[in-house]
């Protein structure tokens, strides 16, 4: 785990756009990780105090089944945010996540990043907006899998 | 129009309006509901098929429908995957080797993937010297695997060869054990299914996601597109945005056909008949099509 | 089948010669040359209230003295005045129902152990002549040969059957209420493709025609029946008929912007107009010349040893006309009846490069709703003109998103 300067970070597709001041207020909280495949960043129903952005590698998020191995719900990679349910109660992460294969990232304390957005509305609108992208896209893509398109017609029950 | 009459009897061609039989020489099954049959001719075979075109199969007694051919353009077998729908297509995917079916063709454009030969008489241009990027959705994959095939048997004639697979789950995923030979002859090869099972490890989400995993260059990618008709508007709407031309973004498109050769009129799709002058279509001609409610 | 060729019998009548003049009685003498050199003889006659085609035992037969009253979903029979064979026009059928019939069977296939026989193609014993075929009706059997026996479908059953057949055309002088052959170019005159045409002339107490010849199959057969020289005025009297027919349409069309006006409103409002008045009962289709859309239908008897494979009249009105896996394409009224009115009048110029109407005004009479499609077209126009007015709306023709 080593710091984080504002130049790296501001290349992560999550926060282009943003100022270089604002930028720099973020590198404060940052720091780079670099994990092995099978690292798992956090557990279903643990507190969410983290996230991480993505620059190289493959994350699963994941569902225990009872009896069987986990259930991997979305993969992630290079130019993603792992982690969404810090920024907002009950705060609790609703999969798990781990890593398929070694992985780099900027992982971020999240209490630290709520305090600075506290501070300045304006990056932490920049931030809201960003989220809501994300999760926007993600929904959107889920709602396409639901449509269950390569399903045969007996598999969606004659659904059209 | 003379007056003087002789036998009004007609030469119908076979393999055009008659069927032509072919033997099952072997099966495979796919998946759960999807086989591929390799065909060997009893008769004359028909003419030589180029990448993305298409036959109508006929199984005695219950009908025809329209089949990609799944196989590169070889020999005179022809190597079509079958999903079973509905009842002939069922028949199709119950066929044991030495039964015989129906088949006429190949009909329709194709991908203009192929040296010379077979990029001269499409109207599609070959894209020498440009990058390949292969979209799949389900067996979307079918008839794009001989323009795959075709593309890495002439892999110098290309820049980057990718291939994006996308499939309702591990267990649907279709010619998954061809995918490690493909990567060996020159190709980028990601797949994704829309649920996991217990056990994946691959990616899990829509096709379209993955674009966002590899890197393209718009301006020297020729995309082709094939899987059911939402992915297809997705898809291209997604590779459109990245700054791919229309017309470099080819797919496939699906309506049911009858006759195969442009005279019953149901396969057709405003001003295009999808059996002559498709299936394969660029994306600058199909975006119209394709946002027509009802069309 | 050389149109220019010299006739076989010395100084009869060729083609591009002089017209010539025939009486009525005429017409018995034509039928029964037709019928003596093996062709099935076809032509109107009345039955059950209507002017139908069938075949047709001797000249008698026609339907002499009978004429119709025609409006958007109305057709009845009246007695003419005069004893004109040919005055009367939109009856139910046109002469497709003989060139691309509603059923016919393609092959049948025998089976054994899995193993296939070759499949063995239905024959065809088709002779036949055409009397009263008019201008509109021609131009139909043109259009459908392009889609039935063009290109890749020189031989096919259509294209062998259609080579048989012989054609008497008539020229119109009396359109009826319902026609406007005139706007798309297909009338009052026969195009060419005839191997004889009739122009009927009734006044002054005579029953005369005067016939043109167009093939040396016509010529041939017309030596066979006796005919004068024209003279120079009954000629210029049947011509100015003919001629004076084109202005006395029952109804018009702007044929030049229809290809453009259908491409531009797949989305007008008019659609859902029509759509609340429209069956979806496929008359129209089954009525109208040019409408060729055929099914398959594959049967096999109970042995499960010998299959046949049938072709019927199908209809894009029908709800499963077109669909995928996931169900119909065109669910609602409005989007098949604009599939039909659309591929008439636009999307058949991109397919076999002309329009799929010959104004003959059938489907007008023929809806029993009596949709017509000519008020169709000049509201979806005016619609579209209303479109490009308003403010934020596209250019002339339409915005080229609209383009399909």
């Amino acid at each position: 785990m080593t710091g984080v300067s504002a130049a790296e970070l501001a290349a992560h597709d999550f926060l282009r756009g943003l100022r270089p001041a604002q930028v720099e207020r973020l590198a404060d909280a940052a720091v780079a990780v670099a994990v092995p495949a099978g690292h798992r960043f956090f557990e279903e129903g643990g507190r969410a105090a983290q996230f991480w952005l993505i620059t190289s590698g493959h994350v699963a998020l994941d569902l225990h089944v009872p009896g069987k191995a986990p259930i991997i719900i979305e993969t992630l990679g290079r130019g993603d945010v792992v982690g969404l349910s810090w920024a907002s109660p009950p705060r609790e992460w609703q999969f798990g996540a781990d890593a398929v294969q070694p992985t780099e990232a900027f992982e971020f304390d999240a209490d630290e990043v709520i305090g600075i957005c506290e501070g300045d509305h304006e990056l932490g609108y920049q931030l809201a907006r960003r989220l809501l992208a994300v999760a926007s896209g993600r929904m959107h893509w889920s709602r396409i899998r639901m449509l269950d398109l390569y399903g045969s017609p007996e598999q969606r029950g004659g659904m059209s | 129009m003379t007056a003087q009459l002789t036998g009004t009897g007609h030469a119908p061609a076979v393999g055009h309006s008659v069927p032509a039989r072919y033997v099952v020489r072997s099966r495979r099954d796919e998946t759960h509901d999807t086989v591929t049959l390799v065909l060997r001719p009893v008769d004359e075979p028909v003419p030589a098929h180029r990448p993305g075109q298409f036959t109508m199969l006929y199984a005695f007694g219950v009908g025809e429908v329209p089949i990609s051919i799944s196989g590169a353009p070889v020999g005179t077998e022809l190597v079509q995957t079958i999903r079973a729908v509905g009842a002939v297509t069922r028949a199709l995917c119950a066929a044991r080797p030495g039964e015989m079916v129906g088949v006429r063709g190949p009909f329709g454009t194709d991908w203009g993937i192929g040296a010379d030969g077979a990029g001269a008489a499409s109207p599609m241009p070959d894209p020498a010297g440009r990058d390949i990027l292969v979209v799949a959705g389900g067996i979307g994959l079918a008839p794009l695997r001989p323009a795959l095939l075709t593309a890495l048997a002439g892999r110098e004639r290309y820049g980057r060869i990718t291939v994006l697979v996308g499939s309702r789950s591990p267990e649907e995923i279709c010619f998954g054990d061809q995918f490690d030979s493909w990567r060996q002859a020159g190709a980028q090869v990601l797949v994704t299914v829309d649920r996991a099972s217990s056990g994946w490890r691959g990616h899990v989400g829509v096709v379209t996601q993955l674009i966002d995993r590899i890197d393209i260059d718009p301006a020297a990618t020729v995309a082709l597109v094939c899987g059911p008709e939402v992915m297809m508007r997705l898809t291209a709407r997604a590779l459109a945005a990245l700054g791919i031309g229309e017309p470099d973004i080819r797919v496939s498109l699906e309506r049911n056909m009858r006759c195969g050769i442009a005279e019953c009129g149901h396969c057709q799709l405003g001003p295009v008949l999808l059996c002559r002058d498709g299936p394969v279509v660029g994306y600058e001609q199909a975006h119209q099509l394709l946002s027509i409610k009802e069309l | 089948m050389d149109d220019a060729a010299q006739a076989g019998a010395a100084g009869g009548p060729r083609v591009g010669d002089a017209s010539r003049l025939m009486d009525a009685g005429g017409l018995d003498r034509l039928h029964a040359v037709l019928r003596d050199l093996g062709y099935q003889v076809i032509g109107p006659a009345v039955r059950d209230g209507a002017i139908i085609l069938r075949e047709l035992g001797s000249a008698g037969e026609l339907p002499f003295g009978w004429g119709v009253e025609l409006a958007p979903g109305g057709y009845r029979l009246r007695q003419r005045a005069d004893t004109a064979a040919f005055g009367h026009s939109a009856g139910p059928q046109s002469w497709k129902q003989y060139l691309h019939p509603p059923r016919e069977k393609l092959w049948s296939i025998g089976r054994t152990d899995g193993r296939l026989e070759p499949p063995d193609p239905d024959g065809q014993d088709d002779r036949m002549a055409f009397i009263g075929v008019r201008p509109c009706d021609l131009r139909a059997i043109g259009i459908q040969d392009r889609v039935l026996a063009g290109g890749d479908h020189a031989t096919s059953r259509y294209a062998a059957r259609r080579a048989g057949v012989f054609i008497v055309a008539v020229n119109c002088t009396e359109p009826g209420e319902t026609c406007f052959c005139t706007s798309m170019g297909a009338g009052p005159q026969a195009g060419p493709g005839y191997d004889l045409a009739l122009t009927e002339m009734t006044g002054d107490g005579t029953h005369r025609f005067l016939v043109d010849v167009g093939s040396s199959a016509g010529a041939e057969v017309l030596a066979e029946v006796p005919t004068t020289p024209a003279d120079d005025p009954t000629e210029h009297l049947a011509r100015s008929a003919v001629q004076e027919a084109a202005g006395r349409m029952g109804r018009s069309m702007p044929a030049d912007v229809l290809h453009d006006l259908m491409r531009d409103s797949y989305d007008a409002a008019r659609w859902d107009d029509v759509a609340a008045r429209c069956l979806t009962c496929g008359n129209c289709t089954m009525a109208c010349p040019t409408c060729f859309c055929t099914t398959v239908e594959d049967t096999s008897d109970l042995t499960g040893e010998h299959a046949e494979r049938w072709q019927l009249w199908d209809s894009c009105f029908s709800l499963s006309f077109s669909y995928l896996p996931s169900g119909p394409v065109r669910a609602s009224d409005r989007s098949r009846y604009r599939q039909w009115l659309t591929h008439k009048l636009g999307t058949w110029h991109d397919q076999f490069g002309s329009s799929g109407c010959v104004g003959c005004g059938r489907c007008i009479v023929w809806c029993p709703v009596g949709i017509d499609l000519t008020e169709e077209v000049a509201a979806l126009r005016a619609e579209a003109a209303g479109r490009q007015g308003a403010p934020g709306t596209a250019g002339p023709g339409g915005s080229d998103q609209a383009r399909p």
